[in-house]
């Protein structure tokens, strides 16, 4: 079940982590506002290359658990902006998680929008997901915004339900079903002759 | 904190005690039948399960660890006559996070006793229990459940649809909570304060 990658969007293409990686992901992976969205704290260079070795790793869904993780490059200079991921937590109900990171710096352009209709592709259409989530700071207005505008409905709105980094948390949940998604213009073009067999 | 509550918790009509080995007729009445298990996760329970429950809830009456969870029977304080069980959960200890349940005999519904014996254990753990939230969740066809995470004074926190199966069918769950200051405004307001 592993995917075709890289994957081809406008602007960007889609590939596993590699080793190279490293600077440009530290640029971004060390910042504070990022370490709710990573999976361990990673304040210097040695803990972002721990961070890289793990999801370089992370390059197909096998089974419940396993994580797919793709860096977002830039096709124009081949530049690392961020990453998205897509973590299968439940195989009978099918149900999946992602996250997305972006440098600050390349923020507001649609990026990761781009990168997300591409991973909903591969998580609706090559992985079967039935429904996916993503959770975020009830402060992280600009994620909020994205999540929204690619029509995924807010779930859940947690206050002080938990402790993060000693303060009380805000959490929101966002999910979208199979059937809610719109598919990308390149998959939805099939031939109008396979629609009809 | 951990809690060892001085029972039974009395409210105006109702007596909150722990169970005991006689209780097992009046569990099996209404953990016997189809309506009460619809949206519990156990279907409806023989009597020899019934025994096992009570069996098991007989030494549920204090929190000492995260996961442990106080089960109580709530019988009438006029007739002794056990109406149903409600029960408290330390879901996190750092986060002091709790998480409340119900289920009552179809018998004694309608009277506001669920929301009379769900407001004891809100005011045990936000209390004595030195919680700072607490959650209650249900199927989103259980309307009277939520109605009483309403009148608690609960809000709705999430609405998950099909986010797993149930029953071998599509989930679509509400999580309700209430935070400590809330529920303490509540009580100064009902207090005349
Ligand atoms: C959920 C459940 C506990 C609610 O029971 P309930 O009897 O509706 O709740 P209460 O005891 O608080 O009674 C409230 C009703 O009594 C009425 N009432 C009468 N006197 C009242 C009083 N003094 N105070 C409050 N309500 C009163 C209310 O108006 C309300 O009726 P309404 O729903 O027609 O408006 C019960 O339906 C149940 O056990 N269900 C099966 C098990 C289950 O699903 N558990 C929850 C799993 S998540």
């Amino acid at each position: 079940m592993s995917p075709a990658l890289p994957i081809d969007t406008d602007r960007l293409v889609l590939r596993r982590f590699e080793r190279s990686d490293l600077s440009a992901l530290c640029e971004y992976h060390v910042l504070p506002a990022m370490q709710r969205y990573t999976l361990g704290r990673t304040r210097d260079r040695d803990e972002v290359a721990g961070a890289l070795g793990i999801m370089r790793g992370q390059i197909s869904l096998q089974r419940p658990g396993d994580t797919l993780t793709l860096a977002m490059i830039r096709k124009d200079d081949e530049k690392l902006l961020g990453h998205v991921s897509l973590h299968w937590t439940d195989c009978t109900a099918g149900q999946g998680e992602f996250r997305f990171l972006i440098n600050p710096v390349h923020s507001g352009n649609g990026f990761v929008r781009e990168a997300l209709s591409a991973l909903f592709d591969l998580a609706f259409g090559h992985y079967r997901i039935h429904r996916l989530m993503a959770r975020c700071d009830g402060r992280n207005h600009n994620s909020i915004k994205l999540l929204q505008q690619m029509g995924l409905r807010l779930e859940a709105h947690y206050r002080e339900h938990a402790l993060f980094q000693g303060e009380w948390d805000e959490e929101l949940h966002f999910a979208i079903l199979d059937r809610e998604w719109q598919r990308s213009s390149k998959v939805e073009d099939l031939p109008p002759r396979h629609r009809v067999a | 904190m951990a809690l060892y509550p001085n029972y039974p918790l009395q409210t105006e009509r109702l007596r909150l005690r722990p169970f005991t080995r006689g209780d097992v007729d009046a569990v099996f009445a209404y953990r016997r039948r189809e309506d009460v298990a619809l949206y519990l996760f156990d279907g409806p329970l023989s009597r020899e399960e019934c025994a096992l429950a009570v069996q098991q809830r007989i030494g549920q009456i204090t929190l000492e660890v995260e996961g442990d969870k106080v089960v109580l029977g709530v019988e009438l304080a006029s007739s002794g006559a056990l109406i149903g069980e409600v029960s408290l959960i330390w879901r996190n200890v750092d986060a002091r996070q709790g998480e409340i349940g119900w289920i009552f005999d179809p018998a004694y519904q309608g009277h506001g006793y669920a929301t009379e014996a769900a407001n004891a254990l809100l005011d045990l753990g936000f209390g004595p229990g030195d919680m700072h939230r607490i959650a209650a969740r249900c199927d989103v066809r259980n309307i009277a459940s939520w109605r009483l995470m309403d009148r608690l004074g609960m809000r709705r926190e999430a609405h998950f649809r099909e986010h797993a199966l149930f029953k071998n069918q599509w989930d679509e769950e509400f999580v309700y909570a209430i935070l400590w200051q809330e529920w303490h405004s509540r009580r100064e307001a009902s207090d005349g304060g």
